[in-house]
């Protein structure tokens, strides 16, 4: 199924894009799809699939869109 | 004492004198510095009734025992006032080299009073302090008054300035350093302005008294390279703040068209990724090694500095998707010395009652050319629409009338930062219980809210998140002083706050003691805002109504439908006030402060409200 993942901040530069639709096999976690994407797994990071957070173990649909970004304290 | 220089500088404009004051160590220990100063002295000098933009008012520059000290991120002063805007206790920090220079010249704070005969500009050097005519730059904006100052000094001097704005007593006028610092958002700038006060340059030469200067150096400088190290390795600076524009898009908590939408799908043409593509170079503030003020060309080929309350307010929320266009704006902004957070409220506002039927005008969303021409206009009080402007948009609505003040994007008369609140109820109370009106820099819990509660919970962990905050950012880090940014953008401990200021101090102090004095501060914020405003109810710590207006509710996304609920934002109020120990109207209870320490003030707030 394909998922669009949407990157934000200095993320789009550790990973190398900053929008993009991924192929990814069905029932594929949040955490299974954060693996494929080359960003440091250790620093604090926000995950929203349409515009909701969501855990690690749920899991995907078809047409999701999951956005990743650092952890603001505002402007 | 170290730590402190142990003296304030007052100076008289119109007697043009000036005399250094000693302060106590016990008024230090209570108050610390930076906005505990500025707390105190404004609330002890300050009378109930007193015109904010008259010759009574009292304008104070205030640094803590950190600032200007080489170490993350102590290059930041306090200014405050009464403020025009509110009517009340209002401050902001600003990045400037005023406060290292004038803790070298022997002054952790400064208290400017009474009025100038003709444009005055003061001058310190150490014990000397000079009224020099600044009629020369009367009528110039920030940069040209800037370039004038750094002409006469050279570019190392600290410099407080002021554009048009504050001339004419724009009551959203700021005060302005550098080149794209800004603080004082509710119209310090336009205090300076009312006492016919251009800028003040500082020049110190001193040390500043340290228990320990040697350890301190090395554990500063060291701390800045750690600093730095962090923030190019996680590239946070590449976009710096802009990126929460993204996100707040993704969340739905962009301001767009007045904050009646949270979302756009032409955001991204402003995004952080945008301006690090226009990017022309990176300013920062003194001793900062995670420089986050972006340049870009804008429209007009200038360099205007931007940053995510610029790009969100004076861009998403006026549907100007043009970032050059949103540069000429945010340049127009900083030339005349107004807060960009509240001019776009303000022109938000302006649009949205003419889409309303609450006034006529010829203003539209989108139209960056008209906005440019408000923003003059509001800068010099030309005409009656930018009279109108200049006073922000709480007096505005109450001039349309209509209902527009539901929609007039402020709390307390301040406006609101860059978060649309609409369904984000712990943020709208952040806005709500912000001791000097609708400022994000008290508290900030978005993430928190999206990430580690239910979004739409109304529960006790969202006011402790609130308080948690408050203590940190508008107590510890207003007191110290010291930018916010290294805590949560890159994770540098809260640890090593209380570790600086032990060092230079030779005290003990833990974070509790942080807590406490942030706690005292707010609490005698409260009671500044009482004594205005003896017959205060709990409504004034309510956000803006539209956000609980169900006719606003997004119609898709992530939010759809739904809107901020009255009953359950009271109930989380009452959460509040209750951690805090204040009463039903948000004022601290006769207990609470006592426990805080402020039985003395309380006396004297006594003599114009009641306290329970």
């Amino acid at each position: 199924m394909k998922i669009k993942v949407k990157l934000i901040g200095p993320l789009i530069y550790e990973a190398g894009f900053s929008e993009k639709d991924i192929e990814v096999p069905a029932a594929t976690t949040a955490e299974a799809l954060l693996d494929l994407i080359a960003i440091p797994k250790e620093r604090p990071r926000i995950v929203t699939r349409n515009g909701k957070a969501v855990a690690p173990h749920e899991l995907l649909s078809e047409g999701d869109k999951v956005a990743i970004s650092p952890i603001y304290s505002g402007g | 004492m170290y730590g402190w220089t142990g003296n304030i500088l007052r100076v008289n404009l119109t007697t043009k004198t000036f005399k250094k004051e000693a302060f106590s160590e016990e008024f230090a220990h209570k108050w610390v510095g930076g906005r505990g100063f500025a707390t105190k002295i404004l609330y002890d000098e300050v009378q109930p009734g007193t015109d904010p933009l008259g010759p009574d008012n009292k304008l104070i520059v205030a640094l803590g025992p950190i600032a200007g000290i080489p170490a993350p991120n102590t290059g930041k002063c306090v200014v405050a006032a009464k403020s025009p805007l509110t009517g009340f206790y209002g401050d902001g920090n600003l990045g400037t080299r005023v406060s290292e220079h004038l803790r070298k010249a022997g002054y952790d704070a400064m208290i400017v009073e009474g009025k100038a005969e003709r444009p005055t500009m003061i001058s310190i050097e150490n014990d000397k302090v000079e009224f020099l005519p600044a009629d020369a730059v009367w009528g110039q904006g920030t940069y040209a008054t800037n370039d004038w100052i750094y002409g006469k000094y050279g570019a190392g001097v600290g410099v407080l300035n002021i554009g048009q704005g504050g001339e004419n007593m724009n009551r959203f006028a700021v005060v302005r350093s550098l080149e794209g610092r800004a603080g004082g958002r509710p119209g310090i700038g336009a205090v300076m302005g009312s006492k016919l006060l251009k800028a003040i340059v500082v020049k110190g030469t001193h040390p500043i008294p340290q228990a320990d200067p040697a350890a301190m150096k090395a554990l500063g400088i060291g701390d800045l390279k750690k600093v730095h190290e962090i923030d190019q390795e996680s590239g946070w600076s590449k976009q710096s703040t802009t990126g929460i524009l993204s996100f707040c898009n993704e969340v739905a908590g962009l301001p767009v068209r007045n904050f009646r939408k949270t979302q756009h799908p032409d955001s991204w043409q402003i995004d952080g990724e945008r301006l690090n593509n226009a990017r022309v170079t990176t300013y920062g503030c003194p001793n900062c090694t995670m420089r986050c003020g972006i340049t870009i060309h804008d429209g007009e080929g200038r360099e205007s500095e931007l940053d995510y309350e610029n790009i969100g307010l004076l861009g998403s929320n006026l549907e100007i998707f043009d970032l050059q266009q949103v540069g000429c704006l945010n340049y127009l902004c900083d030339e005349y010395g107004l807060d960009t957070m509240s001019s776009g409220c303000v022109l938000s506002f302006y649009a949205d009652a003419i889409d309303h039927g609450a006034t006529r005008g010829d203003f539209k969303f989108g139209d960056a050319n008209r906005a440019k021409q408000l923003l003059r206009m509001a800068a010099l009080r030309e005409g009656k629409v930018g009279n109108l402007l200049a006073d922000g948009s709480l007096r505005m609505a109450r001039e349309f009338g209509h209902n527009s003040e539901a929609y007039a994007m402020q709390v307390k008369g301040l406006e609101v930062a860059a978060y649309n609140c609409k369904f984000i109820p712990g943020q709208a109370l952040a806005f709500g219980v912000a001791p000097i009106g609708a400022h994000h820099r008290e508290a900030w819990i978005i993430t928190f809210e999206i990430n580690h509660t239910t979004r739409d919970s109304y529960g006790p962990e969202k006011a402790a998140k609130v308080i948690e905050l408050q203590r940190i950012r508008g107590g510890m880090f207003e007191v110290l002083v010291a930018c916010r940014f290294p805590w949560i953008e890159l994770g540098w401990s809260l640890d090593n706050y209380p570790k600086y200021f032990n060092t230079i101090t030779s005290l003990n102090w833990t974070l509790d003691d942080m807590w406490n004095t942030a706690d005292r501060i707010y609490g005698l914020i409260k009671l500044n805002y009482l004594r205005e405003f003896p017959n205060t109810t709990r409504k004034a710590d309510y956000p803006p109504g539209v956000w609980f207006d169900p006719s606003n509710a997004d119609t898709e996304g992530p939010i759809a439908g739904k809107v901020l609920e009255l009953d359950k934002y009271d109930g989380l109020l009452q959460h509040y006030y209750d951690q805090r120990g204040y009463d039903n109207r948000g004022i601290p209870t006769k207990a609470t402060l006592k426990k805080l320490g402020l039985e003395a003030e309380a006396g004297e707030a006594e003599k114009f409200a009641s306290l329970t």
